[in-house]
């Protein structure tokens, strides 16, 4: 520590209070003052947050239901329109759109042909009230932060069936967040369980453990995850898909976590504070609960936060090849199904646009998780 | 020697162990599925217009000893297993072991190919970038990797068929020309190979190579501020010479120990690039058993024979870290 003082180096005031801040500071205020000094892991943080804030407020951040119930039916596989102020017309101080016309007549051959018409502008406005949606699951509401007068904005286009892509993406984003949030809960509270047995315990009961969790590790996590997933009867509810996903992310999800949880606790179980409670009387499960598990919590909630990008990705690569969540949910995976066809890579390649916010989220994950790391070891400032 | 030969054996034991039981999990999974491989038959049979009764499926079920308990039958099959034989699929009644064999091998060497890919491009730009000691080139390798473990390696397989469906207007699939789909092995068969397999070989190295960028890095600037190396510089050693002989050679171990994890993660990428890229390999033949047909007796054989070979590269990974490095071969000939 270089800041150690020298008994004969008279100091101010405010360097005492400083250094005695430091010194009784918890153990959360010391992480977020190491966290805060990097700045990399504060802007992905700041990513972070916003994408989630942006997934809760989904349903009024949108301006569309994002399932088939918000479609367009006017414009199906349209292109992104981007507000602007300007056309050939003139400017306008608020931003617009044009409208859409589809038709079907002798001139288009009997076809339905979607043209834009450049002298009819949609004025974009704040605060509209359109499809009915619950915000956080109960809140009932009907107004969203933007939408057009007499007729639909599309900031990302649509699909095939002319669903808005943007409103899908923002829902996408919540969906992945909470299949990661109950996927790591579940293998966090299996972790905690097997690899703290393992670890308190040692001896036979952990080389049996071992083997198990060293076997599980090995065998390929997708093919598993996919043999798991085809269990699911394909008549399943949207529903309950979701949380059969999340178990078999869990429940595949658990080794690395047991392991690491067991190697703390195998280095902390000699500590002689633990011999301390063990001398006083305690039970094991109220050492581990009290004692041991509280002495490595910022290690976990790093691991739960490197562990959580992986559990997204899962889920993605699951429901992309048509094993995890189906339609009428919105995820990443859901959305990319379609962007595999030739007709859409050629014709319409907004599909992709969802793909930029979740390399986002996976890397400010990642980011945020490194950082944490970082902050969370005491010696970090002195290997570097 | 001898003691060498018990660390081999050893070694071997638990490989076999670590194989058992997976091989447990793996028969679990496959029994977990309603509806057993009489039934599957027999409903088959009855699509073809023959009467089927409840004693039919009984009689097919004991011709197929499946009337006998979970560890006998499970017995059975480890041991087929270990021959390389897995029995017939139900679905598309013919042996496993044909429907699988080149194909798995032909995965198997795509895979390897691509960890060979990552590690030949990984060590040396990150043993010179650790080197060099430069703020810039350090923090793009460290974005580098980032990006490479945030983009998943189906994404970039979508992101360039969308390109080169853009740019030259033709999809980059398959692994075979036309011509040689169907004919036997050739040198011309192999080159038609090599100029497609080029792309699903990058596409699973991509975030291999992140990966191993990572721990490349981590390791040597770990080794590079030892005293050891200090103390070589100090004697005139310089150069190419002091980072391969001092601190690349430490580094090395934990990068030969960890090649076994680096496989099973490109296997995870496998079967979902082969969907993208309309590759007619295992991993193909996995989506096809899991995702339409429900054939459990060829998933499970799959994933029990991708396991198999990393447990077998963990093995031989093992062997060759205990010749190679005198610290783990004299703290076993202790």
């Amino acid at each position: 520590m270089t800041s150690q003082a020298q008994p004969d180096v008279p100091v101010s005031a405010d360097e005492q209070k400083a250094k005695e801040a430091y010194f009784t500071a918890s153990q959360r205020q010391l992480i977020w003052a190491r966290f805060k000094k990097q700045r990399t892991a504060l802007v992905a943080a700041a990513v972070l947050l916003a994408l989630v804030l942006s997934g809760l407020f989904a349903p009024f951040l949108s301006p569309y239901d994002p399932t088939i119930a918000g479609r367009d039916k006017n414009y199906t596989n349209g292109a992104p329109q981007i507000p602007q102020f300007c056309d050939s017309n003139g400017c306008s101080a608020r931003p617009f759109i044009h409208a859409v016309e589809r038709e079907r007549s002798i001139k288009t051959n009997f076809r339905w042909v979607t043209t834009i018409n450049e002298d009819k502008r949609l004025y974009v406005q704040w605060f509209v009230s359109g499809d009915k949606y619950k915000l956080f699951g109960v809140i009932p509401g009907n107004l969203h932060l933007f939408g057009v007068e007499g007729g639909k904005i599309h900031l990302f286009g649509t699909d095939e069936d002319g669903q808005d892509i943007f409103s899908r993406t923002l829902h996408a984003v919540w969906t992945s967040l909470q299949v990661g949030t109950i996927g790591v809960l579940i293998a966090f509270v299996l972790a905690l369980i097997i690899g703290g047995v393992a670890g308190y315990y040692g001896g036979a009961i952990d080389g049996f453990i071992q083997m198990v969790t060293d076997s599980v590790r090995v065998v390929p996590a997708i093919p598993l995850f996919m043999a798991v997933a085809a269990f699911m009867p394909p008549e399943t509810s949207a529903e309950a898909r979701f949380f059969y996903i999340s178990l078999i992310l869990g429940f595949i999800g658990w080794p690395t976590l047991a392991r690491r949880v067991r190697t703390h606790l195998l280095t902390e179980r000699n500590q002689e504070y633990v011999l301390a409670a063990q001398l006083c009387g305690a039970s094991s499960s109220h050492v581990i609960r009290r004692h041991l598990l509280p002495s490595f919590t910022s290690y976990i909630i790093v691991d739960l936060v490197i562990s959580f990008p992986y559990m997204v990705l899962s889920e993605t690569a699951l429901s992309f090849i048509g094993l995890g969540l189906k339609d009428p949910v919105s995820s990443l995976g859901v959305l990319l199904q379609k962007a595999t066809s030739a007709d859409v890579m050629l014709n319409y390649q907004w599909y992709f646009i969802p793909v930029i916010f979740f390399i986002v989220l996976v890397m400010a994950f990642v980011f945020v998780g490194d950082g944490l790391r970082d902050a969370a070891d005491p010696y970090s400032d002195t290997h570097k | 020697m001898l003691q060498f030969a018990r660390f081999v054996l050893t070694r071997a034991i638990m490989a076999l162990t670590t194989l058992i039981v997976v091989s447990l999990v793996v028969f679990s999974l496959m029994e977990l599925v309603p509806g057993d491989c009489a039934e599957r038959y027999l409903a088959f049979k009855n699509t073809q217009g023959s009467g089927i009764s409840v004693a039919d499926i009984e009689v097919e079920r004991q011709r197929l000893g499946l009337d006998k308990p979970f560890f006998a039958r499970w017995a059975v099959w480890i041991t087929n297993a270990f021959q390389g034989e897995f029995g017939d699929s139900c679905i598309l009644r013919v042996s496993i072991a044909n429907l699988l064999g080149q194909k798995f091998w032909l995965s198997l060497g795509i895979c390897l190919a691509s960890l060979a890919l990552a590690y030949t491009i990984a060590v040396p730009v990150g043993i010179v970038a650790v080197a060099s000691n430069n703020a810039t080139l350090n923090n793009t390798l460290k974005f580098i990797s980032y990006f490479g473990l945030a983009m998943p390696n189906f994404l970039l397989a979508l992101v360039i068929m969308l390109l080169s469906t853009v740019w030259f207007g033709e999809t980059l699939t398959g692994l075979f020309s036309k011509e040689f789909r169907d004919a036997d092995w050739s040198w011309a068969k192999f080159v038609d190979l090599l100029k497609h397999a080029w792309l699903p070989i990058f596409i699973l190295g991509w975030s291999a190579t992140a990966f191993a960028l990572q721990t490349v890095r981590a390791l040597m600037s770990d080794e590079i501020g030892k005293l050891y190396v200090t103390a070589a510089s100090a004697r005139g050693v310089f150069g190419r010479k002091l980072l391969w002989n001092y601190p690349a050679r430490h580094a090395l171990g934990p990068i030969v120990n960890s090649l076994g994890f680096d496989l099973n993660r490109i296997f995870n990428e496998l079967p979902i690039v082969a969907l993208i890229l309309t590759l007619t390999e295992a991993g193909a033949l996995l989506i096809d058993a899991l995702a339409r047909s429900n054939d459990q007796q060829l998933a499970g054989a799959i994933i029990f024979l991708l396991t198999a070979s990393i447990v077998t590269l963990n093995f031989v990974t093992d062997v060759m870290l205990a010749v190679l490095d005198p610290r783990v071969r004299k703290s076993i000939l202790r």
